[in-house]
This record gives C-alpha cells, structure tokens and sequence, in this order.
C-alpha cells in the first residue's frame, strides 16, 4: 500500500493506493491519522478509489481509524469505496459503522 | 531455514507478516493465466491472505523458523488453495462471530469469517504431527477453453 494525502479546506484526505492487506500497511496509516489529531486536524476522508482490494487487516485499520479519530472528537469517513470492499464492508456488517459516500466533495461537505 | 521457496505450485516462506507481498504476488501470478474474472481473482488473493496471516500469527505465533506453505491446484471448474502451518492447531468453533454486536468495532477477528464468504468450499485439518492445514476451493469458469488449465 502506497498513502498519500491532500488537504481539501478543513479536510484531510488520505489516499491509500494498492493492496492493504497487513504487515506495515497497519502502521503507516496509524501514524498518519495521528499526525493529524496532533496538528489539529479532525476531518479525516478515506478516499479508496485506487485500492485494488483489502482483507480483514484493512478493515481493521480503518475501524482503528475511525475509533482513533473519534476517541479524538474527530471523526472519519469513506469516499470512492469500491465494489469489491463495498461487499466486504457488507458481509461483515462494517457497513452499518462507517458513513460512505460516493465522492471525496461529497464526503468533506458532509461535515459540518 | 528462513528463507523463501518456491517451485511450481508451491510457496514457502518464513512465518513473518513481512513475506504476505510475496506470496500474493505468487498466487496472483498463477492465477492470472487461468481466466478468473477481477473479482473472483480478488476474492482468492484475499483469501489467501486471510490464511497465511492466521497461519503465521496463531498457528506459528510469528516463529520465523517455522514455516508456512500454500499450495495451487487447478482441477477444473475448482481452484484449490492448501495453506499449512507447523502450530499447534485450534477449535475453528470457538472463534467468536464476528458480526456479533459487540464484536462489530473489533480490529481482529474476521479473517476465517471473511475467508468462508468469499471462497465456496473452506475445510480446516490438524495433522497428527502438528499444524493445521486450510484447503479452500472456489469454483469457476475460465474465460477461454482454450488456455492453458495447468498451473
């Protein structure tokens, strides 16, 4: 997995890119999120249009990070989720836990 | 020996989180010559995925100089997938369901329950010697009749 990301007014978007599927994927975006908690920065978009797939060591780093940035009075949200993890997201009731939306200006309007 | 082996439908590799690209990147390179569509090629590589990463984690307790091994297998309409560790085995029924409310937000805990929706056949064996051994199957039909079946 490759991360990088993009500030869009008071937004912060990360963009991870590839195949998140454990090993040092689940450090990299911790850290990240938590740079941002430390300069301020609470609105977090996922934007995962240019992730191939995820396993279940992807969903958990995206449930650490919506639990991180909460715990922070933050808060993070999913953009551009693709079919293949969409399904995942279903089967596993994940889902029901995270707010997507179908593009990253939809995602960084819809906080307020 | 820790190391990476390989031969024609098999991988072998150190029991290290840090090996997972390696072999994704070997099932992948097999199973892209046999007419998976994206999506079921998906579903195989994160599978396996799931598998190698409770081999090494629970079953090798990320023992480096244990070994786990995934194999292929093409006997069509079935793809077969064998991931073996050298641990000590554990009772699949005992895992808790991780869809269970108050298991939604955990961060670990959904691989064996991801693995059995994605692939149509998952069977878990504990050999007599130690180790547990994953076989799962998924079914499907290959784009060409034409192409190569072999592995």
């Amino acid at each position: 997995m490759k991360l990088s990301f993009r500030e869009v007014k008071d937004v912060m978007v990360l963009s991870p890119k590839g195949k998140i599927m454990g090993g040092p994927d689940a450090t990299q975006m911790h850290d990240q999120l938590h740079e941002f908690i430390n300069q301020g920065k609470k609105k977090v978009v996922i934007d995962l249009a240019k992730v191939d797939w995820m396993n279940s060591t992807g969903l958990g780093i995206l449930i650490s990070g919506l639990t991180t940035m909460r715990n922070s009075d933050g808060e993070l949200k999913l953009a551009n989720v693709t079919e293949k993890i969409q399904s995942l997201l279903t089967i596993t009731k994940l889902i029901t836990v995270f707010e997507c939306y179908d593009s990253v200006q939809e995602a960084a309007e819809s906080f307020k | 020996m820790r190391r990476i082996v390989k031969t024609k439908n098999q991988i072998s590799i150190p029991s290290s989180l840090d090996y997972l690209k390696d072999v994704d990147q070997f099932v992948e390179g097999k199973l892209k010559r046999i007419g998976l569509s994206e999506s079921e090629l998906a579903d195989v590589a994160i599978s396996v995925t799931e598998a190698v990463t409770n081999a090494i984690v629970h079953g090798n307790k990320n023992d480096e100089d244990k070994k786990v091994e995934v194999t292929l297998k093409i006997k069509e309409p079935d793809l077969v997938v064998w991931v073996k560790d050298q641990g000590e085995g554990f009772d699949p029924g005992a895992v808790p369901n991780p869809v269970a409310k108050d298991n939604i937000l955990k961060k670990v805990g959904r691989g064996i329950f991801i693995l059995k929706s994605l692939m149509d056949d998952v069977d878990f064996e504990f050999q007599s010697d130690g180790g547990t051994l994953v076989k799962m199957v998924k079914r499907f039909k290959p784009a060409k009749k034409s192409q190569d079946k072999r592995i």
